[in-house]
């Protein structure tokens, strides 16, 4: 289905509840300690366990969900800036050592989140998750239903990740299909988090039965990444592009290095007339950052692939791979970018995850690195104040521990002012989505019109009041025009109106948590038939979770699945 | 503990310095309401109207703006929110005009003139007070249409064609702000002793009191009694309506 309609507060027919969270709690049967999703279903909480002895099975944990999420947020704060130990919940990650799966510790401390680990194996470990205690406690707020897809993949047989590709026991449809089209690369990245062979471009065929697939899970897929390896590697990339063209695909997206765009003219011009949008990997602007992130300099490269896609139009994203001690002093370098040019439509931060062929064996520190809530501070100060932390929100399409984002409203002056400033996302969380830009429908016009009787009102109150009004009129004329617009003209009209910044935190062997792998929206498509939250696969199934050479996970071993399946050892800490 | 419908009240009835607007601006202000009301052709119409209104006991101020005149709507809204202390709960669009003509002699000046002060009069007074009642979720706006607005009378085309446009403007807004706990309504008045009914011939009067229940024309006190109840508290689930008071034509 298309992502459009991820509306909070619709329930999946399949799923009549919105995920919250895990928490390990005993089986009502077996008394058997588990991991449980606890989820908000009919004004009460749920738990729902795939205990090992007794199969799926659930209980009542709370009487009152509206009460338990005001307690747990309440708890939260109170103990967020706590200078000793503070267990907010229990979920699952892995040991960073030997990838076993752990029950571990959400543990608040002096302000910061820490996962605390304890392997039987290899021993204790800790690692920070977030940098602002509050705001993961306060992201919990954002859970939203998730939506369904037409049709999934898998059934769930032994719980999750064990029957990754997806099932139905997965809590989000797929947002973004990012479909992996080579494994060649014209770089060797020391943050690179797949794990590039070098043997195969995918075929043409394949690549048709996965975009089938997902037309036929999804109905309508707002945007298809193509990402590899480095996609314009692949000889036949405009074929591809020309297959994920069609009607029920609002965008197709190359996320690239850029290098033969910049070199490449003719290549450039066969880009922005095949309709794709470009995703440059864009993560500094001199060469030392170039070298300790991409593993050479590549300013004068970067240069030319950003003049080229400025020169011809081309949509365009830029991702940001923000790094500790590497390029986090470039943050709002890349914010200005983004300000400044018209066919940059949207920026996204990655905080660098240490996984895959280079990230798995990266340098960084796992209890001194970049999370979220850091690289918005420095978002913060390195503009100016032009955008502020209160702008950013997470995003509750996803697990809202994964992403945060926030829109920017083109004014008539051309400067640009946050959604935050003038909408109030606890009351317009619809606006709140996994997309770059707005598409036309029937949830964002409500929203929008919402919004634009808010703002009328308080327009004395409210930063710039009369010149947003201004500029939301000119957003809802464009963006609903007099006539019927195809689902692709409503995914894409609202661009240039509006910018996005989104912070997206991919997970690595350190703070790998498997409460936000069950909401991941952002998967990658197999062309037999399995689609992988991203995480997921990193972690268990491309063999780089710590570097090259990195054992899959027994599940994982091909055909493992479709063969009455392995149960997943879960070590319990309780 | 007052009785009356409007008490606390802060309401503007537009046209309000003679004929039914100066009897909705006395009912309102007997029924509790703070009254403001503008006007754009006689000081000395106003005048008295204010007089009276004040000498009733009732806070009132009185405006010379023109309902075409959005700055000076604006100032207006600011300066009732300023003297009573609070926004306006309640509007009347009120202000019309009469013209008999027919359409073969009827000017681009007539129509547009007709058309103006009744509708985009009352959408530019609307979207000025607006802001407040959404501001505080709650509002109550009727609109005054007329009779020749929602029936097929034999009466001048540009009159029924504005005053039928109302009862649209009342059910796009009612559908469109409702949410805000602001309702919007509109009267449909029959032949009145007063006002633009003077210009209804004798022969047509007398078929309209042939056709009436009641068999007599109305009042303006009958038509602002009405009004002052669909603008209380009490008329809490009304919205989008169109109230025909025409002692059943």
């Amino acid at each position: 289905m298309d992502c459009a309609i991820c509306e909070p507060t619709r329930t999946r027919p399949d799923k009549p509840h919105t995920f919250f969270a895990h928490e390990y709690i005993p089986c009502p049967k077996c008394e058997r300690r588990g991991e449980a999703r606890i989820v908000l279903r009919g004004g009460q909480v749920w738990a729902l366990l795939r205990c090992e002895s007794c199969g799926p099975v659930e209980r009542l944990h709370h009487q009152d969900a509206a009460a338990f999420v005001a307690a747990f947020l309440a708890r939260g704060e109170a103990d967020a800036a706590s200078p000793v130990d503070r267990v907010f919940k229990h979920t699952t990650s892995v040991c960073p050592h030997c990838l076993r799966l752990l029950e571990v510790e959400v543990v608040l401390r002096a302000g910061k989140v820490y996962f605390r680990k304890d392997c039987p194996s290899c021993g204790k470990s800790e690692a920070l998750v977030s940098e602002d205690a509050l705001y993961y406690v306060r992201a919990y707020a954002f859970a939203r239903a998730g939506t369904e897809p037409l049709h999934f993949s898998r059934k769930a047989e032994h719980g999750c990740p064990t029957d990754c590709g997806v099932c139905d026991e997965h809590e989000q449809h797929t947002c973004l299909p990012i479909v992996e089209v080579t494994d060649h690369c014209n770089l060797e990245c020391p943050i690179c988090i797949v794990n590039n062979r070098y043997s195969s471009h995918i075929s043409l065929a394949d690549f048709e039965r996965i975009i089938d697939g997902m037309v036929h899970r999804e109905g309508m897929c707002e945007s298809v990444a193509l990402s590899g390896g480095e996609p314009t590697s692949h000889p036949q990339i405009l074929d591809l592009v020309r297959i994920a063209t069609r009607p029920e695909i609002g965008r197709v997206v190359i996320i690239t290095n850029g290098l033969r765009l910049g070199r490449d003219h003719a290549f450039a011009e066969a880009i922005r007339e095949s309709g794709a949008y470009v995703a440059l990997q864009l993560d500094g602007f001199t060469a030392d950052t170039h070298e300790k992130i991409r593993g050479r300099d590549l300013v004068a490269e970067k240069d030319a692939a950003l003049r080229i896609l400025k020169e011809l139009r081309i949509p365009t994203q830029l991702v940001f791979v923000a790094t500790r001690g590497a390029n986090e002093h470039q943050i709002g370098q890349a914010v200005e970018l983004l300000l400044r040019e018209d066919h940059i439509l949207s920026l996204n931060f990655q905080p660098a995850a240490f996984t895959g062929y280079g990230g798995g064996k990266y340098p960084g520190d796992p209890m001194d690195r970049l999370t979220i809530p850091g690289v918005i501070q420095r978002i913060e100060e390195q503009t100016g104040g032009k955008l502020r932390k209160s702008d950013f929100y997470p995003l509750p399409c996803s697990h809202p521990q994964c992403v945060s984002l926030t829109y920017l409203m083109k004014l008539e002056d051309d400067t640009h002012l946050p959604f935050g400033r003038f909408v109030d996302f606890s009351r317009f969380g619809t606006l709140l989505r996994s997309s770059a830009t707005l598409p036309a429908n029937e949830q964002i016009h409500e929203a929008l019109h919402e919004v634009i009787h808010d703002v009328f009102a308080r327009q004395d109150e409210i930063e710039r009041g009369p010149d947003v009004l201004v500029a939301l009129r000119a957003l809802l004329l464009q963006m609903f025009p007099d006539r019927l617009l195809s689902p692709k003209e409503a995914v894409r009209i609202g661009e240039g109106r509006a910018k996005s910044i989104f912070l997206h935190h991919y997970m690595d062997r350190h703070d790998f948590d498997l409460e936000r792998l069950r909401k991941c929206c952002h998967h990658y498509p197999q062309a037999d038939g399995r689609v992988m939250p991203a995480c997921g696969f990193n972690m268990f199934h491309r063999g780089a979770a710590k570097g090259p050479d990195t054992a899959v996970a027994d599940f994982a071993r091909p055909g493992a699945n479709g063969l009455g399946g392995r149960r997943l050892p879960v070590v319990s800490a309780g | 503990m007052s009785t009356r419908l409007l008490e606390g009240k802060v309401a503007l009835v537009t046209g309000g310095s003679r004929g039914l607007g100066r009897a909705i601006c006395r009912t309102l202000a007997g029924e509790g309401a703070a009254v403001a009301f503008n006007y754009s052709r006689s000081d000395e119409d106003a005048r008295r109207t204010l007089d009276e209104l004040r000498s009733s006991g009732a806070r009132a101020w009185a405006f010379r703006a023109s309902v075409l005149d959005k700055v000076a709507i604006d100032a207006m809204v600011r300066a009732i929110e300023a003297e009573a202390g609070a926004p306006v709960d309640v509007l009347v669009n009120n202000a019309g005009v009469g013209q008999v003509v027919p359409l073969a002699l009827m000017q681009e000046d007539d129509w547009d003139k007709m058309m103006d002060v009744h509708v985009k009069g009352a959408f530019l007074v609307t979207q000025g007070v607006l802001r407040g009642m959404i501001r505080m979720r709650r509002g109550r706006i009727l609109n005054v249409s007329s009779l020749a607005g929602v029936k097929m009378l034999e009466a001048p085309v540009h009159y029924c064609t504005a005053k039928a446009a109302l009862k649209g403007f009342t059910e796009g807004l009612a559908k469109e702000i409702g949410r805000y706990g602001v309702t919007v309504n509109c009267i449909a008045p029959g032949i009145l002793e007063e006002g633009v009914s003077v210009n209804v011939p004798p022969a047509k009067r007398d078929d309209y009191l042939r056709h009436c229940a009641v068999g007599r024309v109305g009042t303006f006190e009958e038509i602002a009694s009405v009004v002052a109840f669909l603008v209380s508290d009490g008329n809490s689930y009304m919205n989008g309506a169109t109230i025909v008071v025409d002692g059943a034509v």
